[in-house]
């Protein structure tokens, strides 16, 4: 992910079972772990373990164990780098939660606290509870709901291991705000809380009311009740249940970058992390990405992305846009322009191809001294870089990360913000071989969305539909094909193409499992 | 834990001969009646004592299918010893040991020690596949031999320790090149290194025959 890290750690190129004890890229921070480096919580690795995963020289794909198993029968898989960094960088959560209402609340009022949440931040233990530890999963106030994440850190694991322990709290509590909203079936989200109650509720009979005068305003025309009372002298944007969960998971990632800035000072969290988060809430997916991971559906073989990759070249008009707004931020070394290459010295005067922040498309024009400065995007594809450093421009952390040898900070230009896509679970039939496959970008550099889904599709097909390892097993197929095997000292996938050198995680989760839930 | 030396040690074979069984045994001293299917490769450690030094056993436990072979294939990177396990009641595991030798040799560095063992000893009156059979099978191939019983953990802790000896033993004949972790060695933290032994001398250093 960063140019400058790769070189630094070029020297464990090659090298043998790298240990996974030696400690991380600490920075030289004094600084104690917040979390110490291991392997994501539910493969229950011992240190011994989490050692021999570490071996670069055969790239071990590790599995979830038997006696571990995950819910729905979730399949998971990965494979460390070939030698790029000592540590997979790669974290992953799988988690079952139940969100309870807050303490204290008053079960008959629709009326919900909202005073600013918490003094302190989540460690670990919060509003969600581990579905085995629940005995309240009757109560109709108690919403439950499951989380698979993918976190790919650079730069040091630090802010993904910290985030994977972490962000899944954050959900939790912003959607502990809006429980009592999210547990009443078709209620719109009420505009301001704490006035007096009104009928939101989408049923034919009580549409929302509106007075004569707000009628006559030009809101949205619903019949008049009469008698019903609070004057809107407004149109209001109406604001559905899945909205409110976007909101929350929004606000999530936000707060977990925010906490990783704050706990700097304290902790050691080094570099930065990319995340792609999914929930299943009230029977819809919410399939949330800041960075590069990827996350498809695929349903009856047919591809259904359900996330976009964040990247310099995906977001370049964002960033340009920033830079020109705030040139400060490039620290006079940089230009927002983009150029088709680097711009000489003797071309200056002369006319060439450029794009601006308004622009998709190219067109000429006159270089000036300024234009000679580094772009702010520069280089394609994987090798496209922000600020000649960093390959992904959404993620959490990286928060001290700087231009190589300069005073110039990376993170004004990075978002902390996910996308968040829904897909209806609900609305569709699903089979046993319907799954929605997670993986971090050493999936997707070397396969394509097609060969992921044939590659599982056609492992699937060839699996007892009882296996209950049958996910494990295609996520460990999948893992192979990305990483490749060994051949003449190198990594080859299929057609003799160059394997994945960089860290491999993967979720299978079957859908079926949802659609007996719900 | 501090090691003068880390091993790497592969376990190889078809599908229920006892390798995972094997290697609980080695690693917690416990039998398992019923073994899930491994599926992939599942990993184990254990330190032992050779010549007064402490050396780490990192076993790499492989999945005995036909199906995962294209998988286990890579674990043989860097292995410096291999179990080589078939069941004494099941003459087909005996059979297919050839094309598992091939797959080793190909597969691993020259001077990898491989310890042939016939396991579930203790299951005499279902035998198939006599004692001698498994020495002749060695001796031919230039394995180390033994027979086992993950039950009754029979000769366990001496399968793990005598392959670990003849490793030790090419490490001070020099053999290998402990510098070169492509061996499957890593030498400890603690170990000193400037008396490493140079070496890229080939293999021919096989000792024949049951060692016990």
């Amino acid at each position: 992910m960063l140019t400058r890290v790769k070189s630094a750690v070029a020297n464990f190129m090659g090298g043998m079972m790298a240990g996974g004890s030696n400690g991380d890229h600490s920075g030289g921070s004094d600084l104690p772990l917040k979390y110490p480096y291991s392997r994501p919580e539910f493969l229950g690795l011992s240190p011994d373990e989490v050692e021999c995963s570490a071996d670069h020289a055969s790239r071990p794909i590790v599995i979830v164990k038997e006696t571990k198993r995950l819910p729905w029968a979730t399949g998971y898989a990965e494979a460390i780098n070939a030698g790029k960094s000592a540590l997979n960088e790669d974290q992953a959560r799988c988690e079952v939660l139940v969100i309870k209402r807050k303490p204290g609340g008053n079960p008959t009022s629709s009326q919900i606290p909202m005073t600013r949440r918490r003094s302190s931040l989540p460690n670990g233990e919060g509003v969600a509870d581990k579905y085995k530890d629940s005995p309240y999963l009757d109560r109709t106030e108690d919403l439950m709901l499951n989380y698979w994440a993918l976190f790919d850190g650079h730069a040091g694991s630090g802010a993904a291991v910290m985030a994977s322990h972490l962000l899944h709290h954050h959900v939790a509590l912003h959607l502990q705000e809006v429980l009592e909203i999210l547990c009443t079936p078709n209620l719109l989200a009420p505009t301001c809380l704490g006035e007096e109650p009104i009928n939101h509720h989408l049923t034919p009979t009580s549409q929302r009311a509106l007075t004569r005068a707000a009628s006559l305003r030009g809101a949205a025309g619903a019949p008049c009740s009469p008698g019903s009372p609070p004057t809107r002298f407004f149109t209001e944007k109406k604001v559905s249940q899945e909205s409110l969960v976007i909101g929350a998971i929004e606000n999530a990632f936000k707060d977990m970058d925010m906490q990783i800035e704050k706990e700097k000072g304290v902790y050691n969290i080094s570099g930065g992390c990319t995340a792609l988060a999914v929930v299943c809430l009230l029977g819809k997916l919410y399939v949330a990405n800041a960075g590069d991971s990827r996350a498809i559906i695929i349903r009856a073989g047919e591809v259904i992305p359900v996330s976009a990759e964040f990247t310099p070249e995906s977001e370049r008009q964002r960033l340009q846009f920033l830079a020109y707004m705030q040139p400060q931020l490039l620290g006079n070394e940089f230009t927002h322009l983009e150029f088709p290459r680097r711009v000489q010295r003797k071309e200056v005067g002369k006319r060439m191809l450029y794009r601006d922040f308004t622009m998709s498309g190219w067109a000429y024009k006159t270089i000036e001294d300024d234009d000679l400065k580094f772009p702010l995007i520069y280089g394609e594809g994987k090798k496209a870089r922000v600020l000649a450093t960093i390959g992904v421009t959404r993620g959490l952390g990286d928060h001290s990360l700087k231009v190589h040898d300069s005073n110039i900070y990376i993170k004004p230009f990075l978002s902390c913000c996910p996308e968040v896509r829904v897909y209806p679970l609900g609305q569709y039939e699903h089979g046993a071989d319907d799954v929605l496959v997670l993986g971090s970008d050493g999936l997707w550099d070397v396969l394509s969305n097609q060969e992921a889904a044939e590659a599982v599709t056609s492992f699937l097909a060839n699996c007892n539909p009882d296996d209950r390892h049958r996910y494990t097993m295609a996520a460990q197929d999948l893992v192979m094909r990305a990483r490749g095997v060994l051949k003449d000292g190198g990594w080859k996938i299929s057609n003799d193409r160059l394997g994945s050198g960089d860290d491999i995680s993967v979720f299978i989760i079957p859908l079926t499992h949802a659609s007996k839930q719900n | 834990m501090a090691y003068a030396y880390l091993f790497k040690y592969i376990i190889i074979g078809d599908t229920g001969v006892g390798k995972s069984c094997l290697l609980l045994q080695f690693t917690d001293k416990r039998f398992q009646p019923v073994h899930d299917l491994t599926i992939g490769v599942e990993f184990g450690a254990r330190m032992i004592t050779i010549d007064g030094k402490q050396i780490k056993l990192q076993i790499w436990d492989t999945a005995g299918q036909e199906s995962f072979r294209s998988i286990t294939r890579s674990y043989y990177r860097g292995a410096a010893g291999a179990l080589l396990v078939y069941d004494i009641t099941r003459r087909d595991t005996f059979n297919h040991l050839t094309t598992w030798l091939e797959d080793a040799r190909q597969h691993s560095n020259s001077n990898m020690v491989i310890m042939l063992i016939g396991n579930k000893s203790d299951l005499e009156s279902r035998r198939e596949v006599k004692k001698e059979e498994g020495e002749a099978f060695a001796r031919e191939h230039g394995l180390i031999f033994m027979e086992t019983s993950a039950k009754t953990a029979s000769n366990v802790e001496e399968a793990f320790i005598n392959t670990a000896k003849e490793i030790y033993e090419k490490i001070q004949e020099g053999v290998f090149d402990i510098n070169n972790e492509a061996n499957g060695i890593k030498i400890g933290p603690q170990h000193p290194t400037t008396n490493s032994t140079l070496s890229g001398s080939q293999g021919g250093q096989h000792a024949g025959g049951g060692c016990c």
